[in-house]
C-alpha cells in the first residue's frame, strides 16, 4: 500500500492549524477592530440634515445653547427647537435663502422638520441631561467642540464603558457649574483637587460608588 | 391556540377527596401547625397540586419540541452567525421631530399631569391623569376628590388601556359598513329625521341612556325633551340602584341618596353590602374603614358582615356569616327587634345568638355605629336596615341624605320595561342609545334582539361595536372621557370637570355633542358646551379654571337633607328560597363590571378578588352545595330560571352559603372586540325584572367539562410561616406576638441579626436605602396595586393558557388565604412582590451578573444583560420572578405603543422581569432632587402600587432615616418580613393582620362548636 499523503502534507496539516487559529483569532480580533470602528460608532462622520445648520456658524454669532436646547437644565432631553425658534431670526434675516427653504416650508405648511438624530442611545438606556448639566458636566465633555463643527458629529462612541469612566471617577470630569456651557473650557492643573471640591459642592452622591448602580442608567 | 387541556387539578375525583371532611379536619387541627390554605386542591394534598409547588413554572418542559443534537448545533451555529453579524451593523439613523410652534409649559420629556373624572356608571371618580408628550399613560386618584382622596381600582387603573384598545369603533358606520362621508352622512339623515319629528313634537323619538349625573347632559336631554315634547328619555343600567331609591321612599317619602361616614362608625353592620369593594363611592369607603384598622392607633372598628356573595368587604370583616338574602333579613329583623324597632311578625333566625351580640355591640355605639344594606337587595329590606340606623341615631351622624346625584333617580327598571313595551307596540320611530347596550344586557323578557327590527331610524353610539349596534341602522363611534369634555357628579353630589387630554383617537363625537345637536339641531364643540355651563353656573371663567385645575368644583357636594320619617314595617321583603332550587345572585364583576370593561385584558387577567379566577365567570358554589347538587370544580351545568337558561362552568369555593350560588354579569359578550368576546358565559337571560340581582334556578349537569385559569396555586411557598394574623386581644396581652408566631422571629426580633447562608458584601450606611412595609390589616385584596403596576411598568397580558400553566406576569400578586373551613371561612390577602433581599438568593445564582444589589437596597434586575437560565427564579423563595417565554409584549399595535410608560423598557422574550419597586420613579425623584441640589424628601419617591392603593396599605421611603413614614412603621412590632427566618432581610415587610372580633361572640362560637 503506498502513502496516501505526501510528505508535504505535513506542512499543509501544520499551516492549516495555524492558518484556522489565527483565522478564529483574527475574526475575533477584526470584529472587535470593526465593532470600534467609526463605521459602526459613526463617530467623527457628520450627518447629513434636513437643512445643513451650522453649529459653528451660530455659536460664532454667540447664540448660546440653551437658546435652542431648552430644557437641557430641566430634563432628560435637550430639546430641539421648534420652527418658530429658526423663524424668529429667519424670517428677518436670510429670509429669502434656497437652504432654508424647509424651515419656512414647515412655517407655512405647519408640517415639523425632521432631523436626523446624531447622538442615539440603545432604549434600554437613560440619559438624562439635567442631571448631568447639573453635576457640573460641560456640553463639550461629551458631544466635543460642537461650536466648532459645521455639521454635527459624534465626538465619542457613547459605548458604555466610555460612560463608565466617568461614572467612576466624576472628580476627573466636573467643573464649576458656570463653566457648563463654556465650550473652550480647559480642565485647570489642580483638577483633581478641584473634582474633590466641586463633588462636595454640587452634592454629588458618590458613596460606595453609587454612580455605577445599573438602575442609573437601566431601567 | 389550542384547547387548554383538562387539568388533572380539576377533577371530580379531587374535588371529592377535597370533601373527605375528616382527612381534612384532621389536617387543618393543628397536625402540621399550619393554619392557612390556599386551595381545597391544597387541603386534599393533591399531586398536582405538588407539581404545581415543585416546579417553578410548570410544565415548561412541553416547551420543548423534541430536538436533535445536529438540529441543535445547526441552529445554534446559524442563531451565533446571526448574531454575531447582527451586533456589527450600524445603528438605523432615527429621527427627531420636533414641534412647528411649541406648547407653552410643555417640556419634552416632562410627564404632566392632569385632572380629569371618570364616569363609572354614571358616578364620578376624581383622576390625575400622566400625560408624556400629549399622550396619556396612566390614571391615578385625585386627592381632592371625594370619592377617590387618591386611591384608586382596578377598573381606573385599567381604564387607559380601553382607550387605547385596538377594537374600539373607529368610524360612523351605516348598517354595518363602513360609511365614506361619516358624521356629514349621518347628520343629512339625522336632520332629515329630526325634520319629521318637529312635526309631530317628536311623537316616536326615544332616547336610551345609562345613569346621567352630568349637569352638561341632563341640560342637552332637557333641551332635546323641550323641542320634541313627545318624546320619551329611557335610562338604564344593568348594575341599577332602583331599589335604593324605592327604599328611601318606603323610608321618608322621598328618593334620596344615603351617604355614608364611614370614619365615624365605630360598629359597622353589612348585610350584603359590598360597601368597600364596589358601587360609587367605595374607593373612599375603604379609605375611611381602612384608617380605622390600626390598632397600635387605637379605636379600631369592627365589621359584621352576613352576605351571599364571598365580597371584598367580607373577607375584611371581624365576623361574617354566609347567609342567603332571605336569611340576611331575618338576621335583620332579629336585630332590629332587639334594638326595639316595631317590626311585625316573626324574627325569629337560626342565628339568634349573633343577632342578640350583633344588636348589644350597635347599643353600645349609638350614634357611632353604621347598618348597610346592599343596594341590590330588596326595597324593602334596605328600608328595614334605614330603621335600624334610624333607632340607632345615626341618621345625621354616620348616615345622611342627600338629594339623588342622578338626574332621574330610580325606576331604570320600568324605565326600559316601557322602552321595550313601546317598541313591541311599533310607537318607536327612532331610537337613539347611547353608551348602553340592551341586546346583551336588558332581561330576556324585553327581547330588544327582535323588538329593535321595527324601529325606522336606530342609532347606537359607544366606545365599543357591540352586540346592539348589529342591529342598528348607524353606529356612532363614541369617546373616552379622556377624550372628549364633560362633567359628572360623584356619589356625594361633588362635581367635577372630565377634562379630554387627547383629541379623539378615531373619529368619535361624544354623546353630549350628539345629543346637543339632536336638542338644537346646531353643532357646539363639547368644550363650549361645559365651559360655558360652568362659566356661567361658576360666576367667572378664573373659577373655572380652578375647577379644572383642582379636578373639583369646590364646595359642591350636595348638602344633607333631613327628611321625614315614614317608615312602617311591611314585613319581609325577600322571598324564601326555594327547596331544590339553587338561590343564585348574579352580580356585578369586580373586573368587568357590567360587561363594560370585557375587551380590557388587563382587567381580564387580574384574578378576581377571593376566587382568583382569571379570563371567566362561573356559577360559584360552596363545598355543601357542590355535595348536595353532586357537582364538583369544572362540571359544566344548566342553569335555568322562569327567565331562561345558561350553560356555566361550575367552580367550587368558599363563603357562599349553602343551596345559594354567585355568578357574575358581564361574561359571553359574542361581539365587542378580540379580547372579550367568548369569555365566559353571560348571566343576563337569568335576569327578572322583578328581582334582577337574585335567581332560583334550576340546576342540571351537562356533560362536557371546563377548565379554569386560576392562580390560586401559583407561586405559592409551601409551608411556611409568611402571613400572620392576630386579634386586638393577642395585641394587648403581647404587643410582641407576632415575632412570636415564627420560632425564628421569636429568637431574634425582626430577624436582622438571623444568621445567614448568603454573604454580606453591601454597605447600606450610606444615601437612602429604600424600603417598604404592607399593613396586612388595611389591605382589602382588591386588585388595584396589580392593575396600576401593569399599566406604570408594562406588562404584558398572556392570555389564559398561559395564565393556567402559570405564566402571569404580574409584578405584584395579590396572594389570597382562607383560615378555617366552610361557612366560619375567614379571608386574608397578601400582596407579594420582590422583597428586595439584602441578601438576595436570586443575586447568588445569575451566571452574567443581570440582577445585582444597587447601593441602596434595591434588587436591580438589568434585562439587557439577561440570557435568560431563569436560575434566579428558581433560587428565589418569594416566586416573584417572571419569565418572557414568549414575546408577551405587543410590540407592533400602534395604539397600544402610544401607551406605554417611555421610562420602562418594554420587554423582549427570553428575558426575566420582577418588581423595581418603580424604580424609574426612585430615578425621577433622584434627579429632581439632585438637580435641585437637595436630599430627597420623604413621600417624595411614590411607587405606582402605593399611589394606587385606596387603603394606603403601601408605605414607602429611606428606612435609613429614621424621621420617615417608613422607618417609624419598621419600628413597629407589628412588622415582620416573610421567610426573613432565612436570613434574606426583605427590604419589603409586612405588619401583621389584626382583626377586632367581639369577645363575647367568639366566646359563643367557641361553645356552639
Amino acid at each position: 500500500m503506498t502513502q496516501v499523503f505526501h510528505p508535504a502534507a505535513n506542512i499543509i496539516a501544520r499551516l492549516s492549524i495555524v492558518v484556522i487559529l489565527g483565522g478564529a483569532i483574527g475574526t475575533l480580533v477584526f470584529f472587535d477592530a470593526l465593532q470600534r470602528s467609526p463605521y459602526v460608532t459613526e463617530v467623527n462622520m457628520p450627518r447629513e440634515q434636513i437643512v445643513p445648520f451650522s453649529h459653528k456658524h451660530h455659536a460664532a454669532l454667540g447664540l448660546d445653547c440653551r437658546y435652542c436646547h431648552t430644557s437641557v437644565e430641566k430634563a432628560a432631553f435637550a430639546g430641539i427647537p421648534p420652527t418658530k425658534t429658526c423663524m424668529n431670526c429667519h424670517d428677518v434675516i436670510w429670509n429669502e435663502a434656497p437652504i432654508l427653504e424647509p424651515v419656512r416650508e414647515s412655517w407655512r405648511t405647519g408640517e415639523p422638520m425632521e432631523w436626523n438624530r446624531v447622538h442615539d442611545l440603545p432604549e434600554f438606556t437613560y440619559f438624562d441631561h439635567s442631571v448631568h448639566v447639573n453635576a457640573g458636566i460641560g456640553c463639550a465633555d461629551c458631544h466635543g467642540r460642537v461650536d466648532e463643527m459645521p455639521l454635527v458629529w459624534k465626538q465619542n462612541d457613547l459605548y458604555m464603558a466610555w460612560c463608565l469612566d466617568c461614572h467612576r471617577q466624576p472628580e476627573q470630569f466636573v467643573r464649576p457649574r458656570d463653566q457648563v456651557f463654556n465650550m473652550a473650557y480647559q480642565k485647570p492643573a489642580n483638577q483633581a483637587e478641584l473634582g474633590q471640591e466641586l463633588i462636595e459642592v454640587h452634592n454629588i452622591n458618590t458613596a460606595n460608588h453609587r454612580l455605577l448602580d445599573c438602575y442609573i442608567c437601566h431601567r | 391556540m389550542s384547547p387548554i387541556t383538562d387539568t388533572p387539578q380539576n377533577t371530580p375525583a379531587s374535588i371529592r377527596a377535597a370533601l373527605d371532611r375528616q382527612a381534612v379536619a384532621e389536617r387543618l387541627n393543628g397536625k402540621t401547625g399550619r393554619r392557612f390554605w390556599r386551595s381545597l386542591e391544597e387541603l386534599s394534598k393533591e399531586e398536582s397540586f405538588g407539581t404545581m409547588l415543585q416546579q417553578e413554572y410548570p410544565r415548561f418542559a412541553a416547551e420543548w419540541d423534541p430536538m436533535h443534537r445536529r438540529d441543535f448545533l445547526r441552529l445554534m451555529g446559524a442563531s451565533l452567525a446571526l448574531g454575531g453579524l447582527t451586533s456589527c451593523t450600524r445603528q438605523p439613523v432615527e429621527k427627531i421631530i420636533p414641534f412647528v410652534r411649541q406648547p407653552e409649559y410643555l417640556v419634552p420629556g416632562k410627564a404632566m399631569t392632569y385632572a380629569t373624572t371618570m364616569p363609572v356608571q354614571g358616578y364620578g371618580v376624581g383622576l390625575l391623569a400622566t400625560s408624556h408628550m400629549g399622550r396619556p399613560t396612566k390614571l391615578d386618584g385625585n386627592d381632592l376628590h371625594p370619592a377617590s382622596l387618591g386611591g384608586s381600582d382596578s377598573l381606573v387603573q385599567a381604564a387607559i388601556l380601553t382607550m387605547y384598545d385596538p377594537d374600539r369603533a373607529k368610524t360612523v358606520k351605516f348598517k354595518g359598513r363602513t360609511n365614506v362621508k361619516g358624521w356629514k352622512d349621518f347628520y343629512a339623515d339625522l336632520d332629515k329625521e329630526m325634520a319629521g319629528f318637529a312635526e309631530t313634537g317628536g311623537e316616536g323619538l326615544h332616547l336610551l341612556t345609562g345613569t346621567i349625573t352630568s349637569p352638561s347632559l341632563a341640560t342637552a336631554i332637557e333641551q332635546a325633551l323641550e323641542t320634541y315634547p313627545k318624546a320619551v328619555w329611557h335610562s338604564y343600567e344593568p348594575i341599577n340602584r332602583d331599589a335604593v331609591y324605592a327604599a328611601t321612599e318606603q323610608a321618608f317619602g322621598a328618593k334620596l341618596d344615603p351617604v355614608y361616614d364611614v370614619a365615624k362608625a365605630d360598629v359597622m353592620v353589612s348585610f350584603d353590602s359590598d360597601l368597600i369593594g364596589s358601587g360609587p363611592g367605595h374607593l373612599r369607603f375603604a379609605r375611611d374603614f381602612a384608617a380605622r384598622r390600626n390598632v397600635e392607633a387605637g379605636g379600631m372598628n369592627r365589621l359584621y358582615v352576613a352576605e351571599s356573595q364571598m365580597s371584598i368587604t367580607g373577607a375584611a370583616a371581624d365576623h361574617r356569616l354566609a347567609l342567603t338574602p332571605d336569611e340576611q333579613e331575618k338576621l335583620a329583623r332579629a336585630v332590629a327587634r332587639e334594638l326595639g324597632v316595631a317590626v311585625n311578625g316573626a324574627t325569629d333566625t337560626v342565628h339568634a345568638d349573633w343577632a342578640k351580640e350583633i344588636a348589644a355591640d350597635l347599643a353600645a355605639h349609638r350614634g357611632s355605629s353604621l347598618v348597610v344594606a346592599g343596594e341590590h337587595r330588596a326595597a324593602g329590606f334596605q328600608a328595614l336596615v334605614f330603621a335600624i340606623n334610624h333607632a340607632l341615631g345615626n341618621i345625621g351622624s354616620t348616615v345622611s341624605f342627600i338629594e339623588p346625584a342622578a338626574v332621574r333617580p330610580g325606576g331604570q327598571m320600568e324605565s326600559l320595561q316601557a322602552l321595550s313595551d313601546a317598541l313591541g307596540e311599533g310607537k318607536v320611530k327612532a331610537l337613539f342609545m347611547f353608551d348602553t347596550n340592551p341586546v346583551y344586557h336588558a332581561p330576556a323578557s324585553m327581547d330588544f334582539q327582535n323588538k329593535l327590527r321595527g324601529v325606522n331610524f336606530l342609532v347606537q353610539h359607544g366606545l365599543f361595536e357591540d352586540e346592539s349596534s348589529e342591529w342598528c341602522h348607524y353606529h356612532l363611534p363614541g369617546t373616552h372621557f379622556l377624550e372628549a369634555w364633560g362633567d359628572c357628579l360623584a356619589y356625594d353630589g361633588t362635581a367635577s370637570i372630565v377634562q379630554p387630554l387627547i383629541e379623539p383617537l378615531y373619529q368619535g363625537k361624544s354623546a353630549l355633542e350628539i345629543l346637543h345637536r339632536i336638542a338644537t339641531g346646531k353643532e357646539a364643540s363639547g368644550h363650549d358646551l361645559v365651559r360655558n355651563r360652568w362659566v356661567k353656573s361658576l360666576g367667572d371663567s378664573l373659577a373655572w379654571k380652578r375647577a379644572l385645575h383642582d379636578g373639583v368644583i369646590a364646595n359642591s357636594a350636595a348638602a344633607p337633607v333631613q327628611p321625614g320619617w315614614a317608615w312602617s314595617d311591611t314585613g319581609p321583603a325577600e322571598a324564601p328560597a326555594q327547596s331544590g332550587k339553587l338561590d343564585l345572585a348574579l352580580l356585578p364583576d369586580y373586573s368587568v363590571l357590567d360587561g363594560f370593561y370585557a375587551n380590557n385584558g388587563w382587567l381580564q387577567e387580574a384574578p378576581r378578588p377571593i376566587t382568583t379566577l382569571t379570563w371567566d365567570n362561573a356559577l360559584l358554589i360552596s363545598e355543601e352545595t357542590a355535595s348536595a347538587f353532586d357537582l364538583a370544580t369544572g362540571n359544566l351545568v344548566e342553569v335555568g330560571s322562569g327567565e331562561g337558561m345558561v350553560r356555566l362552568p361550575v367552580l367550587v369555593t368558599v363563603g357562599i352559603p349553602e343551596g345559594a350560588g354567585v355568578a357574575h354579569l358581564g361574561y359571553g359578550r359574542t361581539k365587542v372586540g378580540r379580547v372579550g368576546e367568548g369569555v365566559g358565559a353571560s348571566v343576563y337571560p337569568l335576569v327578572d325584572p322583578a328581582s334582577p340581582f337574585r335567581a332560583s334556578v334550576s340546576v342540571t349537569k351537562v356533560r362536557g367539562r371546563h377548565a379554569f385559569a386560576l392562580t390560586q396555586e401559583h407561586h405559592s411557598i409551601e409551608g411556611r410561616n409568611h402571613l400572620r394574623v392576630g386579634t386586638v386581644t393577642d395585641f394587648q396581652n403581647d404587643p410582641q406576638f407576632v415575632w412570636k408566631l415564627d420560632e425564628y422571629s421569636a429568637k431574634y426580633g425582626r430577624n436582622e441579626n438571623a444568621p445567614s447562608i448568603y454573604p454580606h458584601p453591601h454597605d447600606y450606611s450610606q444615601g437612602p436605602q429604600w424600603g417598604m412595609v404592607i399593613d396586612l390589616s388595611a389591605c382589602i385584596g382588591c386588585n388595584a396595586c396589580m392593575v396600576a403596576c401593569q399599566a406604570e411598568n408594562n406588562i404584558p397580558v398572556v392570555g389564559k393558557e398561559q395564565v393556567a400553566i402559570g405564566r402571569e406576569m404580574h409584578w405584584i400578586r395579590v396572594d389570597r388565604y382562607y383560615e378555617g373551613r366552610s361557612a366560619k371561612v375567614e379571608v386574608h390577602h397578601q400582596p407579594m412582590t420582590c422583597v428586595h433581599c439584602e441578601n438576595a438568593p436570586c443575586e447568588a445564582v445569575c451566571p452574567v451578573a443581570a440582577t445585582v444589589h444597587s447601593t441602596d437596597g434595591l434588587n436591580q434586575m438589568v434585562y439587557n444583560r439577561c440570557l435568560g437560565t431563569r436560575y434566579c427564579a428558581n433560587n428565589c423563595p418569594y416566586k416573584v420572578r417572571r419569565f418572557n417565554f414568549y414575546k408577551f409584549a405587543d410590540h407592533e399595535t400602534p395604539s397600544l405603543k402610544l401607551q406605554r410608560n417611555p421610562n420602562v423598557t418594554v420587554r423582549a422574550r427570553g428575558v426575566m422581569e420582577k418588581c423595581t419597586f418603580c424604580v424609574q420613579r426612585i430615578s425621577e425623584g433622584r434627579i429632581k432632587a439632585r438637580v435641585q441640589n437637595r436630599p430627597i424628601a420623604d413621600g417624595e419617591v411614590v411607587t405606582a402600587c402605593q399611589q394606587a392603593c385606596p387603603t394606603q396599605a403601601i408605605t414607602f421611603g429611606d428606612i435609613r432615616d429614621p424621621m420617615s413614614k417608613v422607618s417609624a412603621k419598621k419600628e413597629s412590632t407589628l412588622d415582620y418580613g416573610v421567610l426573613s427566618s432565612l436570613g434574606t432581610r426583605p427590604r419589603l415587610t409586612y405588619h401583621a393582620r389584626i382583626k377586632n372580633p367581639n369577645p363575647r361572640l367568639a366566646a359563643a362560637l367557641v361553645t356552639e362548636s
